[in-house]
């Protein structure tokens, strides 16, 4: 049986620096992965490529077997692998609700002349329905009219998810999702990706926080320099030698 | 219903206008009326972040469709007119595989560059496009009656209620498209686009959409305008005309629909009608210049922001009472 | 037609003197200010109305107009910066819009001067080296070319050699770093557009008596400049001084053989070219799109 997400040899070099060596995991449908490592080991970057941002050097990125590596990013997400990005990449300009609304653009394809002669009614009224529903998941319903830029900043990162969720993903790719929000925001928002993944969602996450990623992750890869260090649960991980070298000779402290 | 009142209302004041105005201010309203379509489809181009400096050139690819297609092939005038805006909608098409590898101030230069070129191109070819003379003679309007009014297009009275309903309809389109998720799906294009390219909206598809349409009804307005003043040739359409528009847009503000248009009419009204009748014929681009350099320092957000402000204080004052109980 | 391409090549010298020193200055301003002045060919006009007043109608030496010409166009672009650039610095599509004002405003005061019709100029020299019959180089053009030669050597001297300098390349690749480094923005600033404006008096001044000096001159010239600095990228000052000998090459050489406005053509496709082809343009690398 295929992975529904499968990284191959994956490569990518800027110039004379290789970010990301020959890399391989697989991801396993209804699981949530953990992609960890120090500061610099080429997460990001593995993410970029994934999501279709950077073009690999080398390597394949196969969704259920297909290889999409290279495709633009917007290829990529109709393929069902959505993601969010670090900080508050959001429409800051516009409303919640319309931020929301962007999101559904998959599952409901704006049209032209439906759109002029007001013949898309009940697409208009299934996306703000998904919309809603997804901004109600995440907690966000009573700030709907808001704009975006004026969250706080934990509503901004629920925000990022809540649009990507919108558009009904199989797979969500989360870049540090639990940055800028306090212990209680964390947890929570660690309740909703388990539910999330119990409805049959997949999720890759990148995290610094250690604590979140081993109370929520089935699987973790662990790299250091861009290359493939270790891989296994929770608790193989956080007792492997290797990890705690790369930990602890970084210079990054585990938090 | 009280919409549909307002509405009334502005269409009677719209009726009555002309009556109350001198022949030369009859004409400023036609072309004025004009502009309005011309700077309103603008915004539609920039709601996707991208501005462009060929967008006249664009108008003039309609004026001149129009122009030639009705002089030579004999076609009705208003059809030819709906034919300027197709074809300046395929021009922008084809303009935009070159021009979408390039985004920001590149697309800006570029779009100048390949209007210069569609303009000089009238200039070089005396076949068909009439070389530096341009096309003159333009098939006018033919005179029709709809039984309470008899148009006569050699009144600009008459032309301006047609340029009205006209553009009236184009902007009711461009209101719907604004406000409908293609309008929301160019504002993510422009807001953040890789979180917009992240949702599965593909950028490029966009910004061409985005594209031809504000180009169709600039060709539209290129082709009101051809069929009205008879004659046009490149300079019609120069950089001049361009910098007039991006200005309208700019002092009147693009973040709302009416900004561009408020700052259209504002502009307008001030250049051609109060500067002309304080007699300040030279000094005109002098005082126009100092305007738009005033604008731009003090009302950084447009005109269109003081009205928000205006409104908003009506709105929370209305707020009130409720707030009382 | 050897000697026709010989005449053609030295025509095509002389007017990459002049474009190189106007296309300079406005990269030196938008590399410094991040602004596109649109003004940059009124300034070029300024240059060259200073020229009428002085030099045509007052008869002061040429070289002394020339100065002139470029001390008071400097000028006007610190007024520029003063007035516009420095209020607008977060607002690069503001500074833009102002600049199309000072456009406005420069030309209505030279038709307010000096009337809309033609200056007459009175030739600074009549003496041509004449290479061989055909091959001619008026003196007058010989001029613009030492003037270009020199200046640009001596801003590229400055740029790469002295402090200042120092301080106004770092401050076009990152004006907030430059800040923290103690680089006053405001100053660099000044800088740059004292000198761009100047260049572009200085070239409009020295080729009063050659071209047709008008309130609307500014229109050609800055469309070239737009083309020379998008083909020499953006950013980049060495880039602009080659894009301006290969467009003048090019640009003499189509009116020479075909005609001037197939040249226009031209000039604009091979833009247009390498924006899609490289939109950093030909020797540029950054981008500041």
């Amino acid at each position: 049986m295929t992975s529904l997400l499968e990284v191959k040899d994956l490569t990518m070099r800027f110039g004379g620096l290789t970010a990301v060596d020959t890399l391989n995991f697989k991801v396993e449908k209804g699981t949530i992965h953990g992609l960890i490592g120090p500061n610099g080991a080429g997460k990001t970057t593995t993410f970029n490529m994934i999501s279709g941002f950077y073009t690999p050097s080398a390597g394949e990125v196969l969704l259920r077997g297909e290889n999409i590596a290279g495709l633009p990013m917007h290829e990529v997400a109709r393929r069902g692998v959505v993601r969010t990005f670090q900080h508050s990449t959001l429409f800051a300009e516009l409303t919640v609700l319309e931020n929301a609304l962007v999101g559904t653009h998959m599952p409901f394809r704006p049209n032209l002349f439906a759109a002029i002669f007001g013949w898309d009614k009940d697409a208009r009224n299934g996306a703000e329905a998904r919309a809603r529903e997804a901004l109600t998941f995440f907690g966000l319903a009573d700030v709907g009219h808001e704009h975006a830029g004026d969250l706080s900043h934990g509503h901004q990162r629920a925000l990022g998810m809540a649009v990507a969720y919108a558009s009904h993903p199989d797979i969500v790719l989360l870049d540090e999702p639990f940055t800028g929000m306090n212990p209680e925001e964390t947890k929570h928002m660690m309740g909703l990706m388990k539910q999330l993944c119990s409805d049959g969602i997949t999720i890759l996450l990148v995290e610094h926080d250690m604590q979140a990623i081993m109370g929520l992750c089935d699987n973790i890869t662990c790299m250091s320099f861009g290359k493939f260090l270790a891989e296994g649960g929770p608790a193989e991980i956080r007792n492997h030698p290797a990890v705690i070298e790369a930990y602890l000779g970084g210079a990054r402290h585990v938090a | 219903m009280r919409n549909i009142f307002i509405w009334t209302v502005i269409a009677a004041i719209l009726f009555a206008l002309p009556n109350l105005l001198s022949f030369s201010q009859q004409e400023v309203l036609v072309f004025l009326t004009i502009n309005i379509l011309v700077v309103a489809s603008y915004r539609l181009l920039t709601l996707t972040g991208e501005w462009s400096l060929g967008h006249v050139v664009i108008m003039g690819v309609g004026a001149y469709a129009s122009a030639m297609l009705t002089k030579s092939s004999g076609l009705y005038v208003p059809l030819g007119i709906v034919m300027g805006g197709v074809v300046a909608g395929l021009t922008a098409l084809a303009l935009s595989y070159p021009l979408f590898r390039m985004k920001g101030f590149y697309f800006l230069i570029g779009s100048f560059a390949a209007g210069e070129i569609i303009r000089l191109l009238w200039k070089r070819f005396r076949e068909p496009f009439g070389g530096t003379k341009g096309i003159k003679g333009i098939d006018p309007m033919p005179d029709f009656s709809v039984g309470f009014y008899d148009f006569d297009f050699f009144e600009p009275t008459s032309y301006f209620y047609f340029s009205a309903i006209v553009v009236a309809i184009c902007l009711w389109i461009l209101w719907r498209i604004e406000k409908s998720p293609i309008g929301l799906t160019f504002q993510a294009v422009h807001w953040q686009d890789k979180l917009a390219q992240a949702s599965g909206v593909n950028l490029r598809a966009y910004r061409t959409l985005a594209f031809v349409i504000a180009s169709g009804f600039a060709g539209i307005a290129g082709a009101l305008l051809a069929h009205y003043i008879g004659t046009i040739n490149p300079n019609s359409f120069d950089v001049e005309v361009m910098v007039f528009v991006l200005t309208w847009a700019i002092v009147g503000g693009t973040s709302t629909f009416y900004g561009p248009i408020l700052g259209c009419v504002v502009l307008t009204i001030l250049n051609e009608v109060v500067l002309r009748e304080l007699g300040l014929e030279q000094t005109r681009p002098l005082i126009y210049g100092l305007i738009l350099i005033l604008s731009i320092l003090f009302m950084p957000n447009g005109l269109e922001s003081i009205v928000q402000k205006f409104t908003r204080q009506k709105e929370r004052r209305s707020l009130r009472p409720e707030e009382a109980k | 037609m050897i000697e026709l391409l010989a005449q053609t090549g030295l025509n095509a010298v002389y007017a990459a003197s002049y474009i190189s020193l106007v296309a300079v200055g406005l990269v030196l301003i938008f590399g410094v200010m991040g602004v596109i002045n649109f003004a940059h060919g009124e300034l070029f006009m300024a240059g060259a109305y200073v020229v009428v007043a002085l030099y045509a109608q007052r008869f002061v030496p040429f070289f002394i107009a020339v100065a002139a010409g470029l001390v008071f166009v400097g000028l006007l672009g610190l007024l520029m910066e003063r007035a516009l650039f420095r209020p607008l610095r977060d607002n690069p599509l503001g500074g833009l819009v102002a600049s199309i004002g000072f456009l406005m405003i420069l030309q209505a005061l030279a038709v307010m001067g000096f009337g809309v019709r033609m200056e007459y100029i009175p030739p600074v020299t009549q003496e041509v080296i004449a290479f061989s019959d055909k091959v001619r180089l008026p003196i007058s053009r010989l001029y613009v070319i030492i003037a270009a030669v020199v200046m640009l050597s001596l801003l590229w001297y400055f740029l790469k050699r002295t402090r200042f300098g120092w301080a106004l390349r770092a401050s076009a690749q990152d004006p907030q770093a430059a800040a923290l480094q103690g680089i006053s923005v405001t100053l660099t600033a000044k800088i740059a557009m004292f000198i761009g404006a100047g260049f572009a008096g200085l070239a409009g001044a020295l080729t009063a008596p050659l071209v047709s000096v008008n309130p609307y001159m500014g229109h050609s010239i800055i469309v070239t400049a737009f083309i020379v600095i998008i083909v020499g990228g953006v950013g980049s000052l060495e880039g602009a001084v080659l894009a301006s000998i290969v467009y003048a090459f090019v640009h003499t050489f189509v009116t020479t053989f075909y005609d001037g406005v197939i040249a226009d053509i031209t000039g604009l496709m091979l833009m247009l070219i390498v924006l899609i082809v490289k939109p950093t343009g030909l020797f540029g690398s950054a981008d500041r799109a």
